[in-house]
Parts: structure tokens; sequence; C-alpha cells
């Protein structure tokens, strides 16, 4: 943004002041003043929440979610061109091991923080063109640890999956039920404890016992789970931390069956 | 040539930095399925009858010849003696502490000594302490940043972690939460000590690199830490710090806390933590789900390689699992001695 008129660099610091002091007013009348200078708005905006998505600023993020609002821009747009982008900047950092978790935490805390403003207008647009992939998330029955957990489903809604969370301390029954009721793509088990990680093959178990096994890709993750484990308990994936996992399930579903050939 | 130890004797020599007759083997964690069943122990009895604790616990030492005797058998005492729900979980499942406080304030310790299961530790301490004096007995307690955590909820603690290092107000909240926790430590490790405890076995679970920064680890962690050890020493006894992880960034940190050794999990590089930590004993890193399905040769061969590599007394990463088999458990305390005959 160094680039941009010595003017409008002033408004953006003033509209970042008043995001993070979170005056609604200010921030209403700075973005008339910002359109005013003929600059494409839209295109800061975007740049602006994906960076502060990323450093996890809260406050400054719903303030400029409130300036997408104002300029009218598509609630979608905003969501993954903005918000969600900034997610997978700082998932990838956190891939690169440039990141920690507490980062990862803020910055999907600061995503939420906008998505929560852009809700009611997400309800009144008509840009749904296709239906989500659902995945089903959970940890696994015993391990209250839901840190992970709550990273992977952040960073797969940021990729644009449909995440149905049932929580920590899922009986194995639970994920097979849910599959079944959401006609799941995927099923994503976690687990932070040695302790509770024979809870997954179970699962994998109930799902080639109830014979939707091959319905849904199976991934595995937490702390003292491998790629051999995995493979043993017959799961598809074990991505080794939240923003893997979104990038291999991106990549999966391109070669698996629709929803109506493994549903009917 | 060292003469032969009792295993309290071994250990507490680890732990002094002085000779040993062999390797010490030792737990964290000791919830073993098996031998609760073997010592007719019931669920959820033998999480607040401390005979029940001992007889099943002390399994661990007589049966399959482990050096220390732990208690409790999980990370849940504190909170549930603070007030906070605990799901007791099952034969098979740890129990687990599934709510927090809003604030410093709530939470409230003055009949933390009262509690049943707070209670239960400290008579079992004194029971295996009677009858099993060889043994090193241990008390297994929740140290200052996971009670910390505990207290808070640990997704708060991660993110008030960063926030404290960026902003002084976030600090001085982090330390309101903080001295809590460090009042309740030192008030238990005093009753552990004077119930009998030989050591006191700390884990910082929520101090791993996995749930917060290696800045906050050094800023807040290493002085919180060092504060309850030091308290710890004063009275007499000595004690271990285990975080999870992989904890190489921050185990020069550990090993300035002065804890008499510092246990770490199979996603360790022993070789390289025993290099940074110094003279610092480490201890660990087998991998605890060996002892559920691994194979004798995937036993002899990690806990071999641990050794080999520097550990001073072989441990299984964050625990035993309570589906844990008594031979595997065997198989794997006579890996340590036939590794200790060759290379002693």
């Amino acid at each position: 943004m160094d680039d941009l008129p010595e003017e409008v660099q002033e408004l953006i610091e003033e509209l970042d002041k008043a995001a993070e002091d979170e005056e609604e007013d200010k921030i209403k009348e700075l973005t008339q003043k910002l359109l005013a200078t003929g600059i494409d708005v839209g295109a800061i905006t975007l740049k602006k929440l994906s960076l502060l998505v990323m450093d996890g600023e809260e406050e400054m993020t719903r303030g400029w979610t409130e300036v997408a609002i104002q300029i009218g821009m598509d609630p979608f747009k905003t969501l993954i061109e903005g918000l969600a982008a900034g997610m997978s900047l700082i998932g990838k950092k956190y891939e690169n091991g440039e990141a920690f978790v507490p980062q990862l935490l803020i910055a999907s805390t600061a995503m939420y923080g906008g998505m929560d403003l852009l809700a009611p207008y997400m309800k009144q647009s008509e840009n749904i063109t296709s239906k989500p992939a659902t995945v089903v998330i959970g940890t696994v029955e015993g391990d209250v640890h839901d840190i992970g957990k709550n990273l992977v489903k952040t960073l797969l809604s940021a990729n644009g999956f449909n995440c149905v969370d049932l929580g920590n301390d899922v009986p194995a029954s639970k994920f097979v039920e849910a599959a079944k009721e959401y006609r799941a793509t995927a099923v994503s088990m976690s687990t932070l404890m040695t302790t509770t990680m024979a809870e997954m093959p179970r699962v994998v178990k109930m799902l080639i016992d109830e014979g939707i096994r091959d319905n849904v890709m199976v991934m595995v993750g937490g702390a003292p789970i491998t790629t051999g484990y995995a493979a043993q308990i017959g799961a598809d994936a074990s991505p080794r931390d939240a923003a893997s996992a979104a990038s291999w399930l991106k990549e999966a579903i391109f070669d698996f069956p629709s929803e109506n050939v493994r549903w009917g | 040539m060292v003469s032969e130890m009792t295993s309290k004797e071994r250990v507490l020599a680890m732990l002094n930095r002085k000779p040993v007759d062999r390797v010490p083997v030792i737990t964290g964690s000791a919830m073993v399925k098996e031998y609760i069943e073997k010592s007719e122990s019931s669920w959820p009895y033998y999480h607040c009858n401390a005979e029940m604790m001992v007889n099943t616990v002390s399994l661990m030492h007589t049966d399959a010849g482990l050096d220390n005797i732990v208690m409790p058998f999980g990370m849940f005492i504190e909170s549930m003696a603070l007030g906070l729900e605990v799901k007791m979980g099952r034969i098979d499942i740890q129990p687990s502490v599934r709510s927090f406080f809003n604030k410093p304030e709530e939470v409230n310790y003055d009949n933390f000594l009262k509690d049943k299961f707070v209670k239960t530790t400290l008579d079992a301490i004194k029971l295996a302490k009677e009858k099993y004096p060889d043994a090193a007995v241990t008390a297994f307690l929740v140290a200052p940043i996971t009670l910390t955590g505990d207290l808070m909820g640990a997704e708060n603690l991660s993110m008030l972690s960063i926030k404290c290092l960026q902003k002084e107000k976030q600090m001085q909240k982090m330390q309101d939460w903080l001295s809590k926790a460090l009042e309740i430590n030192r008030i238990y490790a005093e009753a552990c000590v004077e119930a009998g405890a030989d050591i006191l076995y700390y884990s910082d679970a929520s101090a791993s690199p996995n749930l917060v920064m290696p800045e906050f680890y050094y800023q807040v962690a290493v002085p919180a830490e060092k504060e309850i050890g030091d308290f710890v020493h004063h009275l007499g006894c000595p004690w271990e710090l285990h975080i999870c992880g992989d904890t190489v960034p921050i185990i020069e940190g550990m090993a300035s806390t002065g804890a008499d050794c510092l246990s770490v999990e199979q996603a360790v590089n022993m070789k390289e933590a025993t290099k940074i930590a110094g003279d610092v004993p480490v201890v660990g890193n087998v991998t605890p789900l060996l002892m559920v399905e691994g194979t004798e040769e995937q036993i002899v061969a990690e806990t071999m390689k641990g050794l080999d590599d520097g550990a001073k007394a072989s441990m299984l990463g964050c625990g035993t699992p309570p589906l844990s088999t008594s031979g595997r458990l065997r198989t794997w305390v006579k890996a340590v001695a036939d590794w200790s005959s060759e290379n002693f």
C-alpha cells in the first residue's frame, strides 16, 4: 500500500484508528472520504482485511468489514477474498513453521468477528452457485482438547467447506450418524492424547460396518497421529496441521465421486 | 560399579546427577486398565479411594518393575477441587476438565485441601510410602501454565499468551490468572511433600510450543515454573518438569527452571535435547502407544535408542496409556535393564 497517494494513505491510517477504537460513525465518514478520492476502495479493503486477519487484529478486521459493507461489496467476495484469504495466509505461515498456534487462534477470532458482521447480508445474497462439500468434524471421545480441531474447521471453512462441528469428546457413533445425516464428503477426527487414539479406528470400523466407509474420506490428526498410524487404521490422510488438512481435502475432493453417486 | 540400589535410591540418584546401578524406568501417569482390574479396583471409585489408588498404581512397580509409584491418575484434581466441571471418563479414559472460570476473582481455593480428591491423593501418598518404602513415591501435579489454562480455558490461554507479549494490560491480565495458579500450586505442593512424596512430577502440557509461542514460554512460563520449583526445593523435595510436544525450542528454558530432570516425549530429538540441557538430566522419550500395540522389537529398539541418545531415565512420552499391557510394560523395563548391563 506504500505506492498509494499520500492523501489515501492518511485516510487509511485514520480508518485503522477508527476501526481499532470501534468508532462506527467515523468509519462511515472516512469511507465516504476514501470513495471521494476515486481510488479502488474495494481492492484496498480486501487487501486490508486479509492482512488484518493474518495479524489477528480483531477490532480492525471488524472495522474494515464495516467498510466493505458500506461500499456495498458482495459479502461472499469480502469473505473469500478478504477474511478467508487472510486466514489462508497465516495458515501457510504456520505450515512453513513461521507462525504458532496462538497466531492462528487470534487470526481465527478476527475472521469470525468479520464474518459475524457479514452474516445478515450473506443470507440475503443470491450468490450461492454450488452446494459446498460437507465435513463432519470433531475431537474423539475422551478428549476435550479442541483447539486443533477448531483450527482445522476454520481453515476448511475458509476454503469453502461446510463444517458440521460435533465438538469434543464425541462418541464414535455420533461421527457415523452425522456422516449419514449430512451426506458428508469427509469425516475429520482429532485427538491430542495418545490415550484416546484408539477411538479413531473404532469410528473407521463403524463406518465399515454401516457400509458407508467408501462414501466419505477419513482424515485423522493431532499431536500423536502419524501417517503410519493413519494408514494402519484405514484412514485416508493424516495431514500434519490444520492448513495441510484444508490443502489436502481441496485436492482430494476432485477425484472423489459426487455426493449423488456416493449417497444416492 | 555402583552397588545395587532400591528403586527410590536409583531415581533420586539420577535426579541428583549421581551414579546409578542401572538406568531408572519411570512414568508420569499410571491409570492402566489391566492393573485396575487386576487390583479389583472399580471405576470411578479408584479416583477417590486411596487404597484402590495405591493397589492399582503400585502394580506398575511390583508387576511391571517401574521405579516410581505415581498418583493421582490424571490432571484433573486441582480443577475438581476448585469446583470446575470434570467428566470422569471411563476405565480406559482419564477424567477431563470441562469448564473454566470467567475471571480470576472467581477462583476460590480456601477449601482446596478439604476436597475429597485432594485428600485421596494425600492419603494415597502416605499409604504408598508405608507399603512401598523402596519405591520413588511421586505426586503427579498440574504445573502453573497448564493450571492457568484450566482456570481460564486453554484456548483463552493460548490467545492471551500472544496478546500479553504485545500489550502491558494483557500481561497484567495474564499475571492475575497465573498468580492464582501459583498459589494453588504452592498449597498442593506443600501438602504433598508433608504427606511424604519423594518427588513432585509437574506436567506443564499447555506450556508446549504446540499451544504457546517459545517467546511466551521464556518470558512468562519459565519464571512461573522456577517460582514453584524453588518453592518445592525449599520444602526439600526434588521435582520433575514435563512438557508435551517437540520441546527442543524451549529446552534451554526448561533447564533454567531448576527442575531436577526434564521429561520429553517422542517428538523430541533426544540427542539434541540432552546437548542443549547440559548437565540437567533429560528423561523420556518412548512412544506411549508402543505399550498398547508395539511389538517386542519396536519397544526394545525405541527404548535403547532413547538411552543411546542420552536419556538419563526411560519414560513414556506423555504417560502410560490406559490400554497398556503388562507384558509390554515388562518388555520395556527389561530393555532398560539390558541396556544398562551392556553399558554400565
